[in-house]
């Protein structure tokens, strides 16, 4: 009777108050705690106008850079998601191998003198090295180390995956030592230029449009392409693919080397960005683009591509915005907090992702 | 020499011995089933000649060439395609990308665009759902879709696995009628079906199946008029 009487007024039922349990409690302080401090922040912040829109400018600017570099790691993530139905903790790694690879050509390039007097064909030899490097090493792992596991179920083939992460760093490591190198920082990178009337550096506009066009090409493989459409049947059921006559191992290789091509790119853009090579360079910008694919849904390709983007946009915008307002000193510091933090709201309040259907849903 | 022969194969999902040693078989341009209830071994059957399952011990032959062994892509390359239980299309793909994909191990365009054009024909409801995105469709279309992605790969023989499952009484007489109209197009037929009087009824061959063995063969009609079929699956 009260329940009546309750939904007829629009208050919540007393039944579904009653199933209102401590966990419930604590998630909805965690939203309210993240909605206070973005809305808090954000007020606070435009309202100290601490920042000039050039700043704001370059904030964004740096945010789609950096989101163009996860989105493409993301792309890797969800690709071999879609098909295995496993994470690929390796692939930061393999991103990190691209990297190394385009910056033992750049270094040569520049004591050559290539890279100032030719840039184009520079970065087109770079971005090629990185990409075959990157895409073998995925397609290998794959084989040696993923194969042999695809019809285990459980926990084996994800520790497996870490294994590959580790062993890749270690060999690195051994092979080029743990020193951070300095990635050349030629003058025609470094140039600004002019956008909308506030001044970018060239970089930015190099990586942004490199890393757009490269989706595109990917996206275009995966949509025209026969084994494109084979990808996209065999992520959506094995067996039945396989009954039509898809080779499965074909496309699974097929898939590891598109993510490693793209994981090549991201690391030789990576490296252009902050100009360092390291062993371990991998590991942040993995993890966080792994974070991008599950916002975006993981196993969705546009979902890759939209999470890469948005996160980079909130690491760069999100401190100033929110965390400078709340009185939060050196807010460029928590940029990883606030990744992070993301991270776990998505897998806490919409595990599906912005354009991922819901798991249960997939597996029927 | 039947086109496909199984002789005697044991199928196991781990300890469990799905199929007790079952042997069938299928004579060029013939229309065969097999029914039977639920559990009886009809899907792993079915599975097994794909290669989704392998036999313990038995052989699986086609125009006497073995598949044992063989993994699923290279059997359907031979020209086993199977339509699935449940139909399984690809619900993300169009309908034009699902026809396509039952296209895969040809590469002759001009064969593959006209037998897209036969499938049209053959299934007119599907010309104008091309573009669509084929888990928009009902049942019944899903249904035709699965049949015409399966036929697109020419198959020496067609194995359908309850094609009639979860469709409405109208479209289950469609299905048997387009049944019937490919095989007299001269395409191979294994049929498995729970409504065992529509499939004997068009079946020139029958097996009846319970638990994991065959109990019973025999041609479509006499099967349909045996006192002990009628008993069990015709009521």
């Amino acid at each position: 009777m009260t329940d009546v009487v309750a939904s007829r007024i629009g208050l919540p039922k007393l039944s579904s108050l009653a199933r209102f349990t401590f966990v419930d409690v604590i998630l909805w302080a965690l939203r309210l705690a993240v909605v206070i401090v973005v809305v808090g922040g954000t007020i606070g912040t435009l309202l100290k106008g601490r920042y000039a829109a050039a700043q704001w400018f370059d904030l964004v600017m740096f945010g789609l850079t950096i989101g163009s570099v996860y989105a493409l790691i993301a792309l890797g993530y969800t690709m071999v998601y879609g098909v295995l139905r496993l994470i690929n903790f390796a692939h930061g790694d393999i991103t990190m191998t691209g990297a190394f690879a385009g910056y033992f050509l750049a270094s040569s390039f520049d004591r050559s003198g290539l890279l100032d007097r030719s840039p184009i064909l520079a970065m087109a030899g770079i971005l090629a090295l990185a990409i075959v490097t990157s895409t073998t090493i995925a397609v290998l792992t794959e084989r040696i180390a993923y194969r042999p596991f695809r019809h285990v179920r459980g926990f084996a083939p994800l520790i497996c995956a870490i294994g590959v992460s580790f062993f890749l760093e270690q060999t690195f490591r051994g092979l080029f030592g743990p020193s951070i190198r300095s990635y050349p920082d030629p003058k025609w990178q470094r140039a600004a230029i002019d956008v909308l009337g506030f001044s970018v550096p060239r970089v930015d506009i190099i990586v942004i449009a490199l890393a757009v066009v490269a989706m595109l090409v990917l996206y275009v493989i995966i949509q025209r392409t026969k084994m494109g459409t084979a990808m996209r049947a065999v992520s959506e059921d094995t067996d039945a693919a396989a009954m039509m006559g898809v080779d499965v191992n074909k496309v699974v290789v097929f898939t590891f080397a598109l993510g490693g091509a793209m994981a090549g790119i991201a690391g030789v853009f990576y490296a252009f960005v902050f100009k360092q090579v390291y062993f371990f360079m991998g590991f942040t910008p993995g993890i966080k683009a792994f974070g991008a694919a599950v916002l975006g849904g993981i196993g969705s390709v546009p979902g890759a591509m939209i999470g890469g983007f948005f996160l980079g946009l909130v690491e760069s915008v999100g401190p100033a915005l929110f965390l400078d307002g709340i009185g939060i000193p050196a807010p460029y510091q928590l940029r990883d907090l606030i990744a992070f933090t993301l991270l776990i709201m998505v897998l806490i309040f919409r595990p599906h992702g912005i354009l991922g259907e819901r798991m249960a849903k997939k597996r029927a | 020499m039947a086109l496909l022969e199984i002789d005697d194969i044991h199928v196991f999902y781990d300890k469990i011995e799905a199929l007790k040693g079952v042997s069938i078989a299928v004579d060029e341009k013939q229309i065969v089933t097999l029914v039977g209830a639920n559990g009886a071994g009809k899907t792993t059957t079915l599975r097994a000649i794909s290669g989704i399952l392998h036999p313990r011990a038995g052989e699986i032959r086609l125009g006497g060439e073995s598949l044992a062994d063989l993994p699923p892509h290279e059997i359907a390359g031979m020209g086993v395609v199977q339509v699935p239980e449940g139909r399984r299309i690809f619900a993300r793909l169009t309908v034009d990308e699902n026809l396509q994909m039952g296209a895969f191990s040809r590469n002759d365009r001009r064969a593959i665009a006209e037998d897209k054009e036969r499938m049209l024909a053959l299934f007119p409801r599907l010309k104008e759902r091309l573009k669509q995105v084929a888990g928009t469709l009902s049942g019944g279309e899903q249904q035709m879709v699965a049949t015409a992605r399966a036929l697109m790969a020419r198959p020496r023989i067609l194995l359908m696995d309850e094609p009639s499952m979860g469709l409405s009484p109208v479209m289950v007489e469609h299905v048997f009628e387009t049944i019937r109209a490919i095989n007299q197009q001269g395409v191979t037929i294994l049929l498995v079906e729970q409504n065992a009087l529509m499939a004997l009824g068009i079946a020139d061959f029958g097996y009846v199946m319970e638990s994991g063995r065959i109990v019973l063969t025999g041609r479509g009609q006499d099967l349909l008029e045996d006192e002990n079929v009628q008993r069990a699956y015709l009521g």
